[in-house]
């Protein structure tokens, strides 16, 4: 084992995963801090990109990128009252009270060290965890595979909107959009055109559906464009006021990894337990919201904790816990790797490399942070209306460097137009994506189930594992049901009371 | 506003989904003559897909119900007038997919690189913000031509030239 971390360490203190990583940081801080553009497009825009790299490069790039774009998301909220990312709208509750009052510097510092502190423990996690469960993963076949990702879909779709019902839709189109081309056995589906035999690309699909509606929904509804920035003010953060918070930066830390290692939770959902959980054991709980360093320090090292987290399922199993993970998954079946047990076994080197360089990426983003935190309040002032255009026209001569493709082009414009259409009617996209990555592999792990038991869907039910995984999805849409139904109830009562 | 958006949704879901199911699987999805060994047919999983699909759609347009109940009652007013009143959004949603497909057939035509000049400057008077004039037409100009100096350098990918403008500089050549 020694040996193959020294070696991974080799491979991974080179020049250009050093610059990638640095690229990536700075990239997603500066995308980040930009209100509007989330750590989902800093990826997305990234993909093109990774082709001409090596797979440990293109990882630890997109990585950084994420990682960048947490901690970023703080720099708006803290200055303009605006999050950068969802996941930081905690952040703005103390953030901004603190800014108003001169101490946006402070603030800001608070952010970044508990942004490493969080990062850092949850890369050591990401260490410790993966294997194990990827070893676990080595006895897993297909038909428990099946049962494995209909659990994670099921899960994906009831928390990323606000009705597992719309989940479900936005899955079911991306499986469907999934079969486009040659499915195993050599048949044509739904190939409309000559161009669709090969079936539809990833990036295209991706980039689309995720960088192009916030275009059109600007173009279309014409929102104000961002406010003023507040000044960095007192910059000094004392020893004493971080030791008055590392209790709550262990504990946001520790609840990062927790629900970002869950499929489907992911980063804010973990900064808001983490902030309230900060608010209701701290002793200054009654100034939480009124400028409190500790909501801060709560906040950002939960959201950054589940970023490392977010890969522990991705690496051990091959499943994607968010839309981030889903399309470093794409990242990684460009460079013909698959992610799940099978990584640990044929690419070790590699996946040793990803951890050293994911350890080396906190360090990166401390020093990133920390030298140009003053210039970094000059991006979030950006106007949006120059901005995104020119994102469009980046994506446009990303999509066609990957194949020469103009079909690819058209995919990307026809995707940015149905991801406007999904954000107008509520539909989540992140569903649609993981369904539509998943899609083959859940398709070829029932297919190849059903064609080794003969047909039988029994097969489905033979090993304790495929059992768990059954019971864990019928229990979680049973609880997701009661939630709706009660939501539906209530709705039902307050319509009869004011009929009244 | 909001509480007819599930209604939509649904209603968009069952016949999109419907569509699939009983047009385009049909047509579009050959099932061979042999299949070897026990493996399921192609057409299994996306009839499987489709049917969840529209049963989710229905469920979503019956529990979009009570909801288009209450909006009626409070006078919420119908889709048909939101749709006139927000004429102004339609528009602009109909510009822009008037604007892609321009892009998309013109592109082969006059080149990749004036389309992508031509669609950035379309897209910077679509936002409507005309405060920054002189980085919009810079912008419009510079970043297009610089990012296929970037891809033409690093990745040599072969952008379309256009057929008009090859065709224009190999009859100039004829002629000379």
């Amino acid at each position: 084992m020694w040996n193959e971390l020294l070696y991974a360490f080799q491979e991974v203190a080179t020049l250009p995963n050093f610059l990638a990583m640095f690229a990536g940081i700075w990239g997603g801080v500066i995308i980040g801090a930009i209100p509007g553009m989330t750590g989902t497009m800093a990826v997305t825009l990234a993909l093109p990109f990774t082709f001409y790299l090596s797979p440990v490069t293109s990882i630890l790039l997109l990585v950084a990128l994420y990682k960048g774009s947490t901690y970023g998301g703080s720099i708006s909220a803290i200055l303009i009252k605006t999050p950068g990312t969802a996941s930081a709208a905690c952040t703005v509750l103390d953030g901004y009270p603190m800014a108003r009052a001169g101490k946006g510097g402070k603030a800001l510092n608070m952010a970044l060290i508990s942004s490493c502190i969080g990062d850092f423990i949850s890369n050591i996690s990401l260490f410790f965890l993966a294997i194990p469960l990827a070893t676990f993963a080595l006895r897993v076949g297909p038909p428990e595979f099946f049962m494995l990702m209909a659990f994670s879909l099921t899960i994906v779709a009831s928390i990323s909107g606000r009705s597992l019902v719309l989940g479900i839709i936005s899955a079911c189109l991306g499986l469907l959009l999934a079969t486009v081309g040659e499915d195993m056995y050599g048949s044509f589906r739904f190939a409309l055109s000559e161009d669709m035999k090969s079936g539809l690309g990833m990036v295209p699909v991706l980039i689309g559906l995720f960088a192009l509606p916030e275009l059109i929904k600007m173009i279309v509804f014409r929102p104000e464009d961002n406010a003023a920035a507040m000044k960095l003010g007192d910059n000094r953060l004392t020893l004493a006021e971080f030791r008055g918070s590392i209790k709550s930066i262990c504990r946001g830390s520790i609840i990062g990894v927790i629900l970002g290692a869950i499929p489907g939770i992911g980063p804010s959902t973990a900064a808001f337990f983490s902030y309230s959980e900060a608010r209701r054991t701290s002793k200054n709980g009654d100034k939480f919201g009124e400028g409190e360093l500790e909501g801060i320090a709560a906040s950002e090292s939960a959201n950054n904790g589940a970023c490392g987290a977010t890969m522990i399922p991705l690496l051990a199993l091959g499943v994607p816990g968010d839309v981030i993970t889903g399309v470093m998954l794409g990242a990684f079946m460009i460079h013909g790797l698959t992610p799940g047990p099978l990584l640990f076994q044929n690419n070790l080197g590699d996946v040793y490399a990803l951890f050293i360089g994911i350890l080396f990426s906190s360090v990166f983003l401390f020093v990133a942070g920390k030298a140009t935190a003053g210039a970094f309040t000059k991006i979030s002032r950006i106007p949006q209306t120059l901005l995104l255009p020119c994102i469009l026209i980046l994506c446009v001569y990303g999509i066609y460097s990957i194949g020469a493709s103009p079909f690819d082009v058209t995919v990307l414009l026809v995707m940015g137009v149905v991801g406007f259409a999904m954000m107008l009617l509520n539909i989540p996209a992140a569903p649609f994506l993981i369904a539509f990555i998943l899609g083959p592999m859940f398709e070829d792990n029932m297919r190849r189930s059903l064609a080794i038991s003969r047909g039988d869907l029994g097969v489905f039910f033979q090993s304790w594992i495929s059992w768990g995984f059954f019971a864990l999805t019928v229990l979680f849409v049973i609880l997701t049901i009661r939630r709706e139904w009660k939501k539906w109830r209530d709705n039902r009562d307050a319509t009869s009371a004011s009929a009244h | 506003m909001n509480q007819n958006r599930d209604f939509y949704a649904g209603l968009v879901a069952t016949v999109f989904f419907a569509v699939i199911l009983f047009v385009l699987i049909p047509i579009y999805v050959k099932v061979p003559s042999f299949i070897p060994g026990f493996a399921p047919p192609p057409d299994m999983w996306p009839r499987v897909v489709a049917v969840i699909g529209l049963v989710m759609g229905v469920l979503a347009l019956v529990l979009a119900f009570p909801k288009m109940r209450e909006a009626s009652r409070n006078q919420v007013e119908g889709f048909g007038n939101r749709i006139l009143g927000n004429k102004t959004h339609l528009m602009r949603f109909a510009g822009i997919l008037i604007v892609f497909a321009a892009f998309v057939y013109g592109m082969p035509l006059i080149g990749f690189v004036p389309a992508t000049v031509l669609l950035l400057g379309v897209l910077f008077v679509m936002t409507g913000n005309f405060e920054r004039k002189f980085w919009m037409i810079g912008l419009a100009i510079i970043f297009p031509v610089l990012l296929y100096l970037l891809f033409t350098e690093v990745t040599h990918t072969p952008f379309p030239k256009g057929k008009l403008l090859s065709a224009n500089i190999s009859h100039l050549t004829t002629l000379i």
